[in-house]
């Protein structure tokens, strides 16, 4: 029987997959670097819709209208290096801040929920919740990402509490994800310390 | 391609051989996007894309490919298209990668892909390949899209989520979880394997 030489033997298996990781990981850079540019406009239109939802502006379904009534209407309010603090929204004739949005990050069960917060000029009560990323289990704890759970914070008052069964009746309640309870917590968490962190830089206090 | 062999690829992949129910593959994306019906449509749509591809691709390196380094240059190519269809969602259809989450990126680790690639690119021309890929991830998408549409239906009352159950429904949380997934999995092959053993019996 002809032995294989040493370089087919050992060499080449080598050449080939250096050759081969080469060849797609050229084409997988030329894809990303067609599309990130898109990416990065999705995930900033993302912000600014979640921005206003959680704000309490109505959002039409247009991506050019939502542009429009972010830039008309919501001013970032940034800090020494350019890292936004908080989103002050002002009214629809522009005349004075109706809302305040926070951006906030806690600790779900599988990895980091982020939120945007909305409170009123008061600081008093929530205007409203949008989930910006979460990796938490889909349709259980990747539910607090849905219209139902969301429109229970607008109005509400911290600090939240949370009502397994049943409807909430209290002006601090909202009621849980069944199956979800450390997906719930990680948002009343969330929701219950953004206040405080918004009367420090917004309220000044 | 003789007719023939894109006949038999098919019926094996959707019938005989299905991964799900006959080859036991892809069980964990099975258990784990059922719960959602629009969530196992997209992770089905991409798995079609990625084995279809992935085969074709492994079956044009074939000759060339050592058998040393194979399963890595396998684990390489399904990786590139995995991150191909993980980047394509995100700019394309950003709510859809919003709702499926981690799970566009896990489709690298379904084993029906490698399975396809060792088993049937290895062995078969490109065309033949890319048509088993395509057949293997149909057969593995109406499994999952039945399991989902009664896990979605007893676990939240809806399909697609649409409400189709009134208030007088109560969800099933068991249905949304692990278990329900592995319940429904279980009643799905006992069927399956009831009715072909029925009919080989009646053969007989």
């Amino acid at each position: 029987m002809k032995k294989e030489s040493l370089a087919k033997r050992r060499v080449f298996p080598v050449v080939f997959m250096l050759a081969i990781t080469l060849v797609f990981i050229s084409i997988t850079t030329v894809i990303y670097t067609y599309t990130k540019d898109q990416i990065a406009l999705n995930e900033r239109l993302r912000l600014k819709q979640a921005v206003l939802y959680s704000a309490g502006v109505p959002l039409p379904d247009n991506p050019v209208e939502i542009e429009r009534i972010y830039d008309e209407r919501v001013n970032e309010v940034k800090d020494d290096t350019g890292l936004v603090k908080y989103f002050a929204v002002k009214s629809p004739d522009s005349q004075y801040v109706q809302s305040y949005v926070v951006l906030r990050t806690g600790a779900g069960l599988w990895g980091e929920i982020t939120a945007a917060v909305g409170f009123n000029k008061e600081l008093t009560n929530f205007t409203g919740l949008e989930v910006l990323a979460q990796n938490e289990t889909p349709g259980l704890g990747g539910r607090i990402g849905e219209a139902w759970f969301k429109e229970q914070f607008q109005g509400k008052r911290p600090p939240l509490t949370t009502v397994p069964e049943g409807d909430p009746t209290g002006d601090n309640q909202f009621q849980a994800i069944t199956g979800a309870s450390y997906s719930t917590a990680a948002i009343k968490d969330i929701m219950n310390k953004s206040q405080e962190y918004a009367r420090m830089e917004i309220g000044g206090q | 391609m003789p007719a023939f062999k894109v006949k038999k690829v098919f019926t094996d992949d959707l019938g005989a051989n299905n991964p799900v129910f006959a080859q036991v593959l892809g069980i964990c994306s099975t258990l784990a996007v059922t719960n959602v019906l629009r969530n196992t449509v997209v992770m089905c749509v991409g798995l079609i894309f990625v084995t279809a591809l992935s085969n074709m691709t492994v079956s044009l390196l074939r000759t060339y490919m050592p058998s040393r380094v194979r399963m890595m240059v396998e684990t390489l190519i399904i990786a590139s298209y995995v991150i191909i269809v993980d980047i394509v969602l995100k700019a394309f259809l950003p709510d859809v990668s919003r709702q499926l989450g981690p799970y566009a990126g896990l489709i690298i680790t379904n084993c029906i892909i490698m399975g396809r690639t060792e088993a049937f690119a290895l062995s078969n021309p490109p065309g033949l390949s890319f048509l088993d890929g395509i057949a293997s991830g149909i057969g593995y998408s109406y499994v999952l899209i039945a399991i989902a549409i009664a896990r979605e239906l007893m676990g939240s009352g809806s399909i697609w989520g649409y409400h189709v159950l009134g208030d007088w429904w109560t969800n099933w949380s068991i249905m949304v979880m692990a278990p329900g997934a592995f319940f429904m999995l279980a009643i799905f092959i006992w069927i399956v394997k009831g009715a072909t053993s029925k009919e080989e019996g009646g053969k007989k």
